[in-house]
């Protein structure tokens, strides 16, 4: 069976990867929004260790038991970050470096090294590096949207909150809201959707599926909710046409496809947005010295 | 000082309960730096409420402190004579401006609502009783009319009165204001003062964070003077005084002109 030339399996794909686009795009806007951009980039550098980890410790190779373990390996990264930051006095972006430096570094080491020591069957793992979806199958895409689906719907319920939260913390909490529970529920969610975007976009490109949608939807809109929807059909579109274009030219990954199609969707935006955009400042500043 | 406020039906709005607020040997620390030592003040009435001190004399840090912002390395503060925690939706709350994002995308009205957040507690939205809370309180502040534009589209005064309106909108009996007037122009000033001034009229109590001498003088009942340490507290009139303001602003140069110009209008209220 096909659609639009398409086999069935990468149009099943299509759809997974498309939930993980616009849900990396709706939980990124709420890190980008806090400020905490980077966040996303030191939880996905460290994932590789899990995606490792999780195939020595199980001998398994299906994609749940590998993202669990990138999940967890996610959570322990930001742990490391939040130490390193507390522990030894390093600056916010120096801690983040270090802790991307360092388990990325070691996640590589990992995956480059198992085939060296006898794990011949763990062909595969370095396709995290750089996202594959061509091996992805319809469970796994499965999989992929129900994660998306739920990290969606968490945002819904806590869209007051988070709102709350990002605009001002200070306010917040001094009227009552638990901030740090808060922040946790959305760089929890920001390495979800980290791992959720693993498989198709790779641990190095990931966080540009989390910042570059939210960025360019800002230009369009001056709105919270309207900035949520439109960064998450933005990432939604860079996916697919990152899933499709990879299908259609076997020998392509996938990850810098969906990046340069997010990068490009930013670029028409910083150039063409109303009020915000390039164009519309310049025809500004044109009237105002007229 | 007058009592004339209306009886809210609630402990402490009167002298005779416990005290609105009490600060109790507060010290507060960043790091090892101690930025406030040994603060004992008690306000027990509605009024108008000035700190005052030199910049860096940690008024700001009070404040925060009170509302549990900073960790407090000693003392106790505690509001209506019980714990902030037990009181939260009866302490309102305005921060500096400068400590928000105003590029952030919200507009008027979404920033006032949040005023309501703390009694709705999780997961519920704003509904019809807190739009029309949040637009009776762009009402009072004279930004009706703008209450659909975006944050960022707005001068610094009008910024200044969202924050207003927002604590507004979290209808409390006390409020904390931290350097409202600061980088505020005239006609926002008089707005914010006219407002503050009304809250008092009802018997709430409304303690403002401020740095300008001269307009000390003119609009608080009660101040006091911090420099680290408390320095004095009392009626506006007996604590600006020459004497105190040479010990709170001791060493601080630059304010000595402010300060003559102070003592020089010092009683000449409206």
């Amino acid at each position: 069976m096909t659609f639009a030339g398409l086999p069935y399996n990468t149009l099943v794909v299509a759809v997974g990867v498309a939930a993980v686009g616009f849900a990396a795009g709706v939980v990124g806007s709420l890190c980008v929004l806090r400020k905490r951009s980077l966040v996303g980039d030191a939880a996905a550098h460290a994932t590789l260790v899990g995606v490792a980890g999780a195939f020595l410790a199980t001998g398994r190779r299906d994609l749940a038991t590998l993202l669990v373990g990138a999940l967890a390996a996610a959570v322990a990264g930001l742990a490391a970050l939040l130490l390193v930051r507390r522990f030894t006095r390093t600056r916010d972006d120096a801690a983040t470096a270090i802790v991307i430096g360092v388990s990325f570094g070691l996640g590589i080491a990992l995956v480059s090294g198992l085939p060296a020591w006898g794990y011949a069957d763990s062909a595969g793992l370095e396709q995290f590096l750089l996202g594959h979806t061509a091996a992805l199958t319809a469970a796994d895409a499965v999989l992929l949207t129900g994660v998306a689906c739920v990290a969606t719907i968490v945002v819904s319920l806590l869209f007051k909150e988070a709102t709350l939260v990002a605009f001002d913390a200070a306010f917040a909490a001094a009227t009552g809201w638990p901030v740090l529970v808060i922040d946790a529920v959305i760089v929890g969610l920001v390495a979800v959707m980290v791992v959720a975007g693993l498989p198709a976009v790779g641990a190095v490109l990931v966080t540009a599926l989390v910042v570059i949608p939210p960025v360019a939807a800002r230009a369009w809109t001056d709105r919270m909710g309207t900035m949520l929807l439109l960064a998450g059909m933005m990432g939604l579109v860079a996916a697919v046409v990152g899933v499709v274009v990879s299908a259609a030219w076997p020998g392509l990954a996938t990850g810098p496809l969906v990046v340069l199609a997010a990068a490009a969707i930013f670029g028409i935006s910083f150039v063409a947005a109303p009020e915000r955009g390039w164009i519309a400042r310049r025809l500004r500043s044109v009237t105002r010295n007229a | 000082m007058s009592h004339a406020g209306v009886d809210r039906g609630q402990e402490g709005s009167r002298a005779g309960g416990p005290p609105l607020v009490e600060f109790h040997d507060v010290t507060v620390a960043y790091g090892r730096r101690p930025v406030i030592w040994n603060v004992d003040l008690e306000i027990d009435a509605a009024c108008l409420f000035g700190i005052i001190g030199p910049n860096g004399a940690g008024k700001s840090t009070l404040l925060k402190a009170a509302l549990g912002l900073v960790p407090m390395v000693g003392g106790s503060v505690r509001f209506f004579g019980r714990p902030l925690r037990e009181v939260r939706s009866r302490v309102g709350y305005v921060p500096q401006r400068e400590t928000v994002d105003w590029d952030f995308p919200v507009n008027v009205m979404d920033v006032v609502l949040m005023g309501t957040y703390g009694r709705l507690g999780w997961f519920r939205r704003p509904g019809i009783r807190e739009r029309q809370l949040a637009r009776d309180s762009l009402d009072r502040v004279g930004l009706a009319d703008l209450a659909g534009r975006q944050i960022g589209r707005l001068s610094g005064g009008q910024q200044q009165r969202v924050f207003l309106a927002r604590a507004l909108a979290q209808q409390a009996d006390v409020y904390l204001l931290d350097e409202p007037m600061a980088g505020v122009d005239m006609r926002s000033q008089e707005q914010i003062f006219r407002v503050l001034a009304e809250l008092k009229a009802e018997g709430r109590l409304v303690v403002v964070v401020h740095h300008d001498l001269r307009t000390a003088a003119e609009w608080f009942d009660r101040v006091a003077l911090v420099d680290m340490r408390l320095v004095a507290a009392g009626p506006t009139a007996v604590v600006l005084t020459p004497e105190n303001l040479q010990r709170t602003y001791a060493g601080h140069i630059d304010v000595l002109e402010e300060l003559g110009r102070a003592v020089a209008t010092r009683g000449r209220t409206p």
